[in-house]
């Protein structure tokens, strides 16, 4: 009994060991393609350059970059929630182009399947998560977590969050942004990939000088600089979604740090905190479940859509929908 | 006196405990073991802090020269600081002490940067640092009232007066030894290692996609329809190489 208990704490110190080193290792991919290691080419997302076609829109009024949370593993695999919410919202934006094949937890779009080295770990772990058991396709959470970290790490987060910016420069350009014409382009980071959104903000805005605001749907991410330069950051979050709080490890978002980002940001009303109602952060109840209904009887998701839309609604001169309210700016804390 | 295997005896340094300075103080092979702590903390400390040699795009094979290079550094600045703790022991508080004992307890003291790898973690890397300069700022306390027999205020002092000392003697005398020591990095690297890691929020890879962007365009609007792919909308080589503060 003694003894098996002792190999058991001796295996756990191994694992939790080995995630430390992990951990330790992971902004090496980051600091890698800073110096040019990895080479600079930028892989699309699984869709070929020219296939964008059928997500074009003519005349587009604005673009929105969606990005997906740390469950992702290519730029394909958004969950059929999260595919249903951005068929939603197309329709509800017709002039609105989406880009929804960016694959945020890589330097350069480059899938966790398609990797030189791992791509096999990563596959079988992408099975595992679909098919089970679901605790070892969580390797792909842990990894992505540790990339949102870098991102809000000072130290590397301006250097990532430069490799992210150029990947939604690129996925802009593949479908067909016009850099001249100055277009709004809204960040939109569900859960973890909200750090990213924040984060990619300020190089956007400066080589494009076109509005950049960042919708952060229960989004995570610490005290960024990009809070202050984008146009406006909406923070939309559910009564009952408790991990967007994993954003206030980050000291910044303590009120009492009150030169931070994420402070001087609010103070100047940059920040519209938007309360969804009751909703959780994913699966069923969450903010895009569509058989989840508010005491209005619409959907969840149809909720999110439409407060979406809203927010694009009131920066590109749209006629927003008649039953909806303009944003509240809420002034307590998230 | 016997010494526990090398992982047991940084175990019993990072735990502060005096016996273990002691045993060190003692056993003959006490000064190889304190070398091979010092070893591997400049290494880990070397890795734990590499982010300066990323930023200044050094190659894979000079990041292993630059590491090597700044361990080599690493180890003279501990026989320094053991030279200053040991003249300071001596002349201040009339210890009769061999330098090489001296030598041996403070390189125990270097336990708690074995870690200092752990300083690469994102996010939580940074204030690990700060608990790890703490942690080894008391190691080198208790190592310095062992190795001389001093009572806790008076080890305080010693640390104190040794690091001035030290900062004598780099604005002195050893100005050129300093010059010689970063002249060795920035070979090892080969590169210059202009940028510092504060620098890094100023640094930009600066996308030639700018200035191509009327390029790339026209290339797309002549295009027939569908447009052809090309194997890569843009050019392989994307990238302005110089990052600029």
């Amino acid at each position: 009994m003694w003894q098996t208990l002792t190999d058991l704490l001796t295996y756990l110190g191994v694992i939790i060991a080995g995630i430390l080193v992990w951990a330790a290792l992971s902004p090496i991919e980051t600091m890698g393609w800073w110096a040019g290691w990895f080479g600079d080419t930028i892989h699309d997302g699984g869709i070929k350059p020219g296939n964008e076609t059928p997500r074009l829109r003519p005349n587009p009024d604005a673009f929105l970059l969606f990005m997906s949370g740390v469950g992702k593993a290519t730029g394909e695999t958004l969950s059929f929630r999260e595919q249903e919410f951005l068929r939603r919202l197309a329709r509800a934006v017709p002039r609105l182009v989406i880009v929804d094949d960016i694959f945020p937890y890589s330097v350069n779009n480059m899938p966790l399947t398609g990797q030189p080295v791992f791509a096999r770990l990563w596959r079988w772990a992408l099975q595992r998560k679909l098919n089970g058991p679901r605790l070892a396709g969580y390797l792909i959470n842990l990894r992505n977590i540790w990339q949102v970290l870098i991102s809000a790490d000072k130290r590397y987060g301006p250097v990532y969050n430069q490799s992210l910016a150029e990947v939604l420069l690129h996925s802009l350009l593949r479908y067909r942004y016009d850099p001249d014409a100055r277009k709004p382009i809204f960040i939109m980071g569900y859960s973890g990939a909200g750090q990213f959104a924040v984060g990619c903000a300020p190089y956007l805005k400066e080589w494009l000088q076109a509005p950049v605001y960042v919708i952060s749907l229960g989004g995570v991410f610490a005290s960024d600089p990009g809070l202050l330069v984008a146009d406006h950051v909406y923070h939309l979050i559910g009564d009952r979604d408790r991990s967007h709080r994993y954003g206030l490890l980050a000291p910044g978002r303590w009120p009492f740090s009150v030169a931070s980002d994420w402070n001087r940001a609010r103070r100047q009303g940059k920040v519209t905190i938007i309360r969804m109602g009751d909703m959780d952060h994913s699966g069923r109840g969450g903010y895009l479940d569509h058989q989840r209904y508010l005491p209005d009887g619409r959907a969840f998701v149809d909720k999110t859509v439409e407060t979406i839309a809203q927010i694009i609604a009131t920066h590109t001169g749209h006629t927003p929908a008649p039953q909806l309210q303009a944003p509240v700016h809420v002034a307590q804390a998230a | 006196m016997e010494l526990p295997s090398l992982g047991e005896t940084i175990r019993q340094a990072l735990a502060l405990r005096e016996s273990i300075f002691l045993a060190v103080q003692q056993s003959p092979q006490g000064l190889w073991t304190a070398l091979m702590v010092v070893g591997l903390a400049g290494l880990s400390q070397a890795l734990g802090q590499s982010l300066v040699l990323f930023i200044n795009h050094v190659r894979p094979r000079r990041f292993i020269l630059a590491v090597a290079a700044s361990v080599v550094s690493y180890m003279a600045g501990y026989l320094l600081w053991a030279g200053s703790v040991w003249l300071v022991g001596t002349y201040a508080f009339n210890r009769d002490v061999a330098w090489v004992t001296v030598a041996a307890v403070v390189g125990l003291a270097y336990a708690p940067q074995v870690l200092a790898f752990f300083e690469l973690t994102p996010f939580f890397g940074s204030p690990f640092g700060v608990l790890l300069s703490l942690w080894t700022l008391l190691a080198i306390l208790v190592a310095v009232r062992v190795a001389l027999d001093l009572e806790m205020w008076q080890a305080v002092l010693t640390g104190g007066l040794g690091w001035l000392l030290i900062q004598l003697w780099r604005y002195t005398l050893g100005r050129p030894i300093y010059a010689l020591g970063r002249w060795m990095e920035r070979i090892a690297a080969g590169v210059e290692l202009r940028y510092r890691a504060k620098d890094v929020p100023n640094l930009r890879r600066r996308p030639v996609w700018l200035t191509n962007m009327d390029q790339w365009r026209t290339r797309r609007a002549t295009a027939k329809k569908p447009a052809p792919p090309p194997a890569d909308p843009l050019p392989k080589n994307i990238h302005d190489k110089d990052a600029t503060a």
